[in-house]
Parts: structure tokens; sequence; C-alpha cells
């Protein structure tokens, strides 16, 4: 190329970038794709959900509800769904005893089963976005927010409290969040050694997962109640059953925070995907950038077991999903697990609700809706390693 | 527009004497900043953790600002860890290595990175990123969190990308790419970075014949057309001898010989570095080397 003598070939191979703007990259056809079909299922799978149970409403009352405009015409309703009713009370200066009264379908529709939608929504995109975090971390595909020890540090505490300090059981999200977080801390130090590699991490997680699984079966037999296992199993294996505003509320703030810095740090994944060596010739420090990822990743599982317990998989298959479409650029690989990641849960928070009583005609039953992830995400992994020569590094 | 126009003049005075592009603004562009790198260690000892004895043992070197400077030696000598060493990725048990008369424990990580370059021998990228995108990562040091590409960044990699020869590669996947244009892109991407002082560690190794003579000719190029520093490992002893202007031989973590190319470049040093049987005789180029049988006694 020449500045004298421009032709339009020699324009075709620079570079415009600067001109075009900081978000160019999000008008990407297969992300704008990937976006719109994920909201596609998420609606219609929430509209399901909103339409079915055991209170039996016609199809059209409940959709109707949806939209009824007592509720969402009303800010006091609103924010105190969302932020409580206290701080309802102090915002809007309510002092009535009562907000106005609702017909029966609405309540249901917007107290029971909307709730619900929602958090599988906000656990779907933390789980999704913590995988990815943890697969750029560890340049490895196969990480997920439970390889580095969360989920059995979470699953321990949860245990402990369940079965030896019962004390503990009524801040139990607390508790697992915590015992996550301190999981994944003992899974660092012990992976330290001048510095971390992303082999150390992985083997790290596994020895702890280890331990910490065993220590979790020994809990089992001291649990003198069967209802205290069937609690514990829940936990553990990840469930929406029962999960209302209170858990809307509860994992709300945590989504926004870590969602947001998950986004603004994309540029350090994709430079921690050139390998250590060269990101640190860039000028990243690695082990200051890994420790923080980790930890904004922590954040995001950890909130999600809170409400959730342990769902399986979904941190695992959906950026695995998403790069398939999108490709490993993370500031869209970002963009497309926060609707991805719904897309899956709230799909399978479907099955989870509604399958049994679908197969079994029954209307007793929810399966925990891990339970369907691992049902879902086993196979599909099986389907990449037949498809696939080399899985595993990104 | 202005930085199209001092792009051109930055390859019209390709064919300047070099003691005028100093003098010639515009030649700066291509090194981002005026003056030459300066690089040296001194007294460096260096070991990999777990082992015993350190793999470098106090040695001194300094490196001739706006030269090119080439490291050989065998298997095992040292030339990497050395050229690691210089480039923070390894730190020194012992000794001081100083950037533009800087300590480098005294420059932040990007600081650091705006003054000196390292391709390393180990490069993974992801398959589906495009050239475009690996070179933009080279202006990393240069952007702040939120700063997003600048124009000045845009022409860094247009530079780049024009220097390399990668410019129709743009839009491509790495996956896509051979060996020896993802090199060439990799270049590019460390060429972004516009630092004064360049470390290329093994650059040609497993390329295919025209793809080492395109890497050569960008260090040629940085070497004739700016006041770049470039340090580099080869393997191949001729080449090393016809692209640079300094060498530096290495064998068991010891520096045997450096200076001038015809100097370092004997009969005498491939029997005792390499230990090889060779004639070594003046060409057109710089030194021949045509090797005959190793050397099978020790020749201590």
């Amino acid at each position: 190329m020449s500045g004298t003598d421009p032709s339009a070939a020699a324009e075709e191979f620079k570079s415009r970038r600067a001109e075009e703007g900081r978000l160019a990259w999000i008008r990407d056809p297969s992300l704008i794709m990937l976006c719109l079909a994920s909201v596609a299922i998420v609606v219609l799978a929430g509209l399901v959900q909103i339409s079915f149970g055991s209170f039996t409403m016609s199809i059209s009352q409940a959709w109707q509800s949806v939209i009824d405009t007592d509720v969402i015409f009303d800010s006091r309703w609103m924010l105190q769904f969302f932020l409580g009713e206290d701080l309802m009370r102090t915002i809007t200066g309510f002092q009535g005893a009562e907000l106005p009264e609702l017909t029966t379908e609405t309540l249901i529709v917007w107290n029971i089963r909307l709730p619900r939608v929602f958090v599988a929504i906000f656990v779907g995109m933390n789980l999704a976005v913590s995988g990815a975090i943890f697969q750029a971390v560890t340049r490895n595909e196969l990480a997920s927010p439970f390889i580095l020890g969360v989920s059995s540090g979470a699953g321990l505490m949860i245990l402990l409290s369940l079965v030896v300090f019962s004390s503990l059981s009524a801040i139990l999200p607390l508790v697992a969040a915590l015992g996550g977080a301190v999981a994944f801390l003992i899974v660092y130090a012990i992976a330290w050694k001048n510095g971390t590699s992303p082999v150390r991490l992985v083997l790290a997680g596994v020895i702890v997962s280890t331990v910490f699984q065993s220590l979790q079966t020994a809990m089992f037999f001291f649990a003198d109640d069967l209802g205290v296992v069937q609690t514990a199993i829940q936990w553990t294996t990840g469930s929406l059953t029962g999960v209302g505003w209170e858990q809307v509320r509860m994992v709300l703030p945590w989504t926004i925070i870590s969602m947001f810095l998950a986004a603004l740090s994309s540029r350090q994944m994709n430079v921690l995907l050139l390998g250590e060596q060269t990101a640190k010739s860039l000028g990243v420090s690695v082990e200051k950038v890994r420790f923080a990822l980790s930890g904004i990743a922590v954040l995001a599982a950890a909130a999600s077991i809170a409400v959730a317990g342990i769902v399986s998989f979904v941190g695992l298959i959906v950026p695995h999903l998403v790069r398939n479409v999108v490709g490993s650029n993370y500031k869209k690989l970002i963009i497309g697990c926060l609707f991805a990641g719904p897309a899956l849960m709230v799909g399978a928070d479907v099955g989870a609700r509604l399958g049994l009583m679908v197969i079994t005609g029954s209307n007793s039953g929810q399966m925990p809706v891990g339970i369907v992830t691992g049902l879902v995400g086993g196979p599909y992994f099986l389907y990449l390693m037949r498809k696939k020569q080399e899985l595993g590094e990104i | 527009m202005t930085d199209n126009t001092a792009l051109t003049s930055v390859s019209e005075s390709m064919h300047k004497d070099q003691s005028t592009t100093a003098e010639d603004g515009q030649a700066d562009l291509l090194a981002g900043e005026s003056d030459a790198g300066e690089l040296a260690g001194k007294e460096l000892v260096v070991g990999y953790p777990g082992t015993e004895t350190p793999v470098i043992e106090g040695e001194t070197i300094e490196v001739e600002p706006g030269s090119v400077t080439a490291l050989i030696g065998p298997n095992g000598s040292g030339k990497s860890t050395l050229l690691k060493t210089l480039a923070k990725q390894l730190d020194a048990e012992a000794g001081s290595i100083l950037v533009d008369g800087n300590d480098i424990h005294s420059l932040g990580p990007k600081e650091m990175a705006k003054k000196l370059g390292l391709l390393s021998q180990e490069s993974t990228s992801p398959n589906s990123l495009t050239v475009e995108d690996l070179i933009y990562h080279g202006r990393y040091p240069h952007r702040g969190f939120f700063e997003k590409v600048t124009t000045k960044d845009q022409a860094a990699v247009n530079r780049a990308m024009e220097l390399a020869g990668v410019g129709h590669l743009r839009t491509r996947e790495l996956g896509s790419l051979s060996g020896g244009q993802k090199q060439l892109a990799w270049i590019a991407m460390i060429l972004a970075q516009e630092t004064d002082i360049l470390l290329l560690d093994e650059p040609t190794t497993f390329l295919d014949p025209h793809h080492q003579l395109e890497v050569m000719e960008i260090v040629e190029k940085l070497h004739d057309e700016s006041d770049i520093t470039v340090v580099l490992v080869l393997h191949d002893i001729e080449q090393a001898a016809r692209y640079s202007d300094q060498m530096i031989a290495l064998r068991d973590g010891e520096i045997q010989s450096r200076g001038p190319p015809e100097e370092v470049v004997t009969e005498e040093l491939l029997a005792d570095v390499f230990r090889i049987e060779a004639t070594v005789e003046a060409g057109s180029t710089g030194p021949k080397v045509t090797m005959e049988s190793p050397l099978h006694d020790d020749p201590e």
C-alpha cells in the first residue's frame, strides 16, 4: 500500500477499527441470532411455566395475569417484588397495611410462577458467565464454575449446616456461598508455587473436590432424619423448587455486579487466551488478573448456589455452545452467555417442574433442575467428544 | 491523514543512509519512541525452580542500541533462558537487567511492555481469532482499561500489518493459516506494540524456507529503517551471521564468544560450542559454513 497512490485493493487490507467505533463487534449476525433465539426460548419456556401448575387456570387467563395492569403499572408492587417490602415502604412512603388486592390468578402468576422464571434467568446467567471466565483463566474449555472446588466446598457447607449446625440453616445460601469461596481459596493456595498455572489449578481443584466430596458422603451417615437427607440432596443437585421473590432479591444485586465486571474484563480474558508468556510480555499482571477474574467467577457461582444449589453442567455447556456460534472473542462470548445461559436454565426448569407431571400424569413431585441439566449436558458432551477432534484447550 | 503521509515517508526513507534517518523525525513512527532501546543484563544468574545449579552463572550481556544481535548455541545452552530473563519472563537469582538505564524491577508491567516486546517460542491462540484481532492485542500496553481503539492504535496496527506483509490476511482466522503465516501474524502483533527493543525467541524454527526468509526480511527492514534494537535466538548459524551485527555464542550457560559474525563464526568455535567439524569461508552475505561431521569426543 502507498499513501500517494491509494488503490482500492490496498484500502481493503487496512484496519478501519477506530472509525468503526467501540461497539462495532456487537453487530455480528451470529451473535444477534444467538441472542434473539435465546430470548425466544426464555419467553416461550417462561410462558409455559406460568401457564401450568397445580392451580388450574386457562392459558389466556395466565397470560392476561402477566400483563395485569394492576401489577405492572403499580410501582409499589414492582418495588415490593424487586426490592422488598421494607424498601418499597421507604421509597413510596406507603403506610397502609396491605397493597391493593389482586385476583387469585394474578397473585399465583406473580407471586409463585414468575419469580421462579426470574431466578432461573439469573442463575443461568451467573453459571454461564462464571464458566466462561473459568475457561479463560484455566485456558481449558472443560473447566466449569465447579472445577476449582467451588461446588464441593458449597456442598460440604450445606450438609454441615443441615446435619450438624442446624442453627445455620436459616442462612443456608450465605453459608453455601462462603463454603464455595473458601474452597476456592484453598485450591488457589495449593496450586500456588511461585505463581499458579492452569494445570495446577485444575489438579488442585480435583484434589480438594475429592476430599470434600468424601466428607459430604460421610456426612450423610450422621443425618438422622430422611427429610434432612432429601433437603440436602435437593441442594447438592440444584433445584428451583419453592423459590420466590426473596430469592430474586437475593441473587439480583450480585448478578448485576458480577455480570458488569465480567463484561468489563473481556479484553483481559482475550489476552489471557494468548498464553501466559505472551500475556505477560504485553504487560498483563497475569497472576493478579487471574485471581481477580476467578474472584468474579466465584462470586457469580456463589450467587447462583445460594438460591438454586449446585446446578451441574450449565457452566460447562453454555460457554461451549456459545463459543461454537460466535467464536472465542470474549466480548461476544460473555454477551452470548448472558442470553444463552437463561435459555438453557429456564428451558431445563420447565422439564424439572412439569416433566414428571407429563410422564406420570400425577400432580405431585418435581425433579431438581440439576438432574435435567445433567441429563441434557451429558449427551451434549458425548456428542462433542465424538464430533470434535480436539477438545480441551481453547 | 497525517498518519498516511508519514507512513509513506517512512517507506521512502528505506534507502536513506542510517545516520540521516535518526534525524528524520518521521522515522520515529516505526520505532514508536525516538531513541534506540538500550538493553543490558549484568552478572546474571538464572535457574529454574527445582534445579540445583543455575542454567546461567554470572553472565553479562550488553546489547548495542539499534543493532541486531543473534544468540546462538546448541540445545540447552541457555540462549532461550537468557532471552526470557532479559524479557522479565524469568526472574534472575542475581544480577540486574537494565532497559534504557532503568532496572526492569522498577518498571510496571505495562511500562515494560511499551519498551520491550517478546515473541515467545510457544505461542497459543484460539483458532477463531482473526489476524486483525490478534494484532490489536499488541496495543494492550498502550490502552487504558476503559479506552477504546484510537486512531493511533489503528495506525500502529496498519503499519505493523504492512511491515509484516499480512494485510491480505487481515480478516482470516488464525486456525486457517499455515505455520509461516501464523508466525508473521504474531510478529505483526509485537510490531504493533511499538517497542524500542524486540526479543525474538527462535522466530524461524519450524518454518519453511520461504517464511524463514520472510521473517528475516522483516528483521532486516527493522534494522535498516528504524533504530529498534533486536535480539534473537537462531538455530541456523549462517542465517544468524547473515542478518546480525553482533553474535553471542553460548555453551552450557556460558558465553563463549561475542562480536561481529566474522569474528564469532570460526571453525574453532563451531568445534568448541556446537561440537561439529565444519569449514568456514568468507561469503558475500557473511561467513559460509559447510558442516561436515559431528565431533564425538569431548572437546575438553
